[in-house]
């Protein structure tokens, strides 16, 4: 029995709520992003019908097959529950048709022949953070609760998870072997594909790609361990892996911005409301106390002076 | 900050989400050590994750078209110039060999992009491939898979 009470506080610690409120404005106005940026072509992809093959998902819950119509009223549809849930207005409605309607959306594009494997995280995160409900007072919010711990520990695994798979799936791919793939010539392979950037100054070191293979596969290999780590060994961790996806953007030009978005689940943010009201609090009081002086040396009344700052 | 109050969870809430929790590692584990990508989102994190040998031919797919004025360019394979990325077509090269009027998708993509451009006469489906030699880069040859003649 304790056993498993230890299993569940490990899966639901208690957190801050003001972790999910900002984090629900970050994520969503990051979709919106994400939809011009990387997602972008359900829109131009649905104009050719013929080489649309959907998903199991899309085929297990009958999905129409995409049309301009079907992938324009999707786009609206995000657009604006993006906006709603990014204010944490309606967070379980708004919430919940972001979570089906961005799932549906980049299964869309990914139904065309290739798939990308960098949204898990971002996934995971919109589907797991309406669960928290609303959050009295969003930023502001002083309570905690294993509901927000939840939906924070769910976003942290699938985070760490899309490194530790994916290593996983180079073990099973290479025949199950754990040499297969960094003895391989992937990063060149990798590289003439992409004649870009920094790995083309790499290209005439294969042993250099060697190592580099190693280091990446091992890193994967053990990112499960980040779970555990607390205060500057987490931060560590972070550093290193956003160091790991900007020398992967330098080298090969692939980014993996909503994966290392999500990040931020791990980091403080309930720190974040306090400090802004702090400084606006101290911006505040130093206009207060320059109108002082100013008057002080101008004994004459000021005309509308009593509008400034009037709530205070 | 001791004043932070917590908030109660009942013991259904409890249990249903530790339940998910362990359904979604339990799918996630099942795709990417038995699934294919057929099962996103939960399928395997493949990309880049196979074994190339010492010795392979890298392969890149382009997609050229001979203009009425005689050019013969690259049209790129780019969802803002062709309405459709690389991966896409790559993924279809058997369909287009078999029938290469699929290529039809790249030419309306890129006619539709280039208003002031000759129309297409005519597209080629081809491949640089570079031959690896003991893990280095060798040679590089032009290959041509398919190529359709538009309707006029």
């Amino acid at each position: 029995m304790s056993m498993l009470r230890s299993v569940g506080s490990w899966f639901l610690p208690v957190l801050p709520e003001s972790r999910v409120a900002v984090l629900r404005t970050v994520f969503y106005l990051f979709v919106i992003i994400d939809m011009h940026l990387f997602v972008r072509d359900p829109i131009p992809l649905s104009r050719h019908p013929e080489l649309y093959r959907p998903l199991m998902i899309e085929r297990v819950f009958h999905l129409p097959p995409p049309s301009l119509p079907l992938t324009l009223t999707l786009y609206v549809i995000l657009m604006v529950c993006c906006l709603v849930a990014a204010a944490n207005i309606m967070p379980r409605l708004a919430g919940g048709v972001v979570a089906a309607a961005f799932t549906w959306w980049t299964a869309i594009g990914m139904s065309y022949g290739k798939v990308d494997h960098d949204h898990l995280a971002l996934v995971v995160a919109l589907w797991v953070l309406p669960t928290v409900g609303v959050i009295a007072d969003r930023w502001r919010s002083t309570e905690r609760s294993a509901q927000a711990g939840w939906a924070l520990k769910c976003i942290q695994i699938a985070v760490v998870f899309t490194y530790f798979l994916s290593a996983l799936t180079k073990i099973r791919s290479g025949g199950w072997s754990i040499t297969s793939w960094p003895e391989s010539s992937i990063l060149l392979w990798a590289i003439v594909r992409r004649p870009h950037g920094l790995g083309q100054f790499l290209l005439p070191h294969p042993e250099l790609l060697h190592l580099m293979q190693w280091f990446s596969f091992t890193a994967e290999l053990t990112a499960v361990v980040v779970l555990w780590l607390r205060g500057r060994a987490l931060l560590a961790a972070a550093v290193f892996w956003m160091g790991f996806h900007v020398f992967t953007l330098a080298m090969l030009y692939i980014h993996f911005a909503p994966t290392a978005i999500c990040w931020l689940a791990f980091a403080p943010l309930e720190r974040l409301g306090p400090w802004l009201r702090g400084v606006r609090a101290s911006r505040r009081a130093s206009r207060r106390q320059r109108a002082g002086r100013r008057s002080a040396r101008h004994p004459v009344p000021v005309l509308r002076d009593q509008a400034v700052d009037g709530g205070g | 900050m001791g004043k932070q109050r917590v908030r109660g969870i009942s013991r259904g809430s409890y249990a249903w989400r530790i339940a998910a929790s362990l359904i979604g590692i339990g799918l996630l584990l099942n795709g990417s050590l038995r699934m294919s990508d057929d099962v996103w989102p939960v399928g395997p994190l493949s990309q880049y994750a196979f074994s190339p040998a010492k010795d392979t031919t890298i392969v890149i797919t382009r997609v050229e078209g001979l203009l009425a004025d005689g050019r013969r360019i690259d049209l790129p394979l780019r969802v803002e110039t062709a309405g459709i990325s690389r991966a896409e077509i790559e993924a279809r090269i058997p369909e287009i060999t078999t029938d290469p009027s699929l290529l039809r998708s790249v030419a309306d993509g890129w006619s539709s992009r280039h208003r002031g451009e000759p129309p297409l006469w005519r597209v080629w489906l081809v491949q640089d491939q570079t031959r690896l030699v003991d893990g280095r880069v060798g040679t590089t040859r032009l290959v041509e898979l398919a190529a359709w003649e538009l309707p006029s």
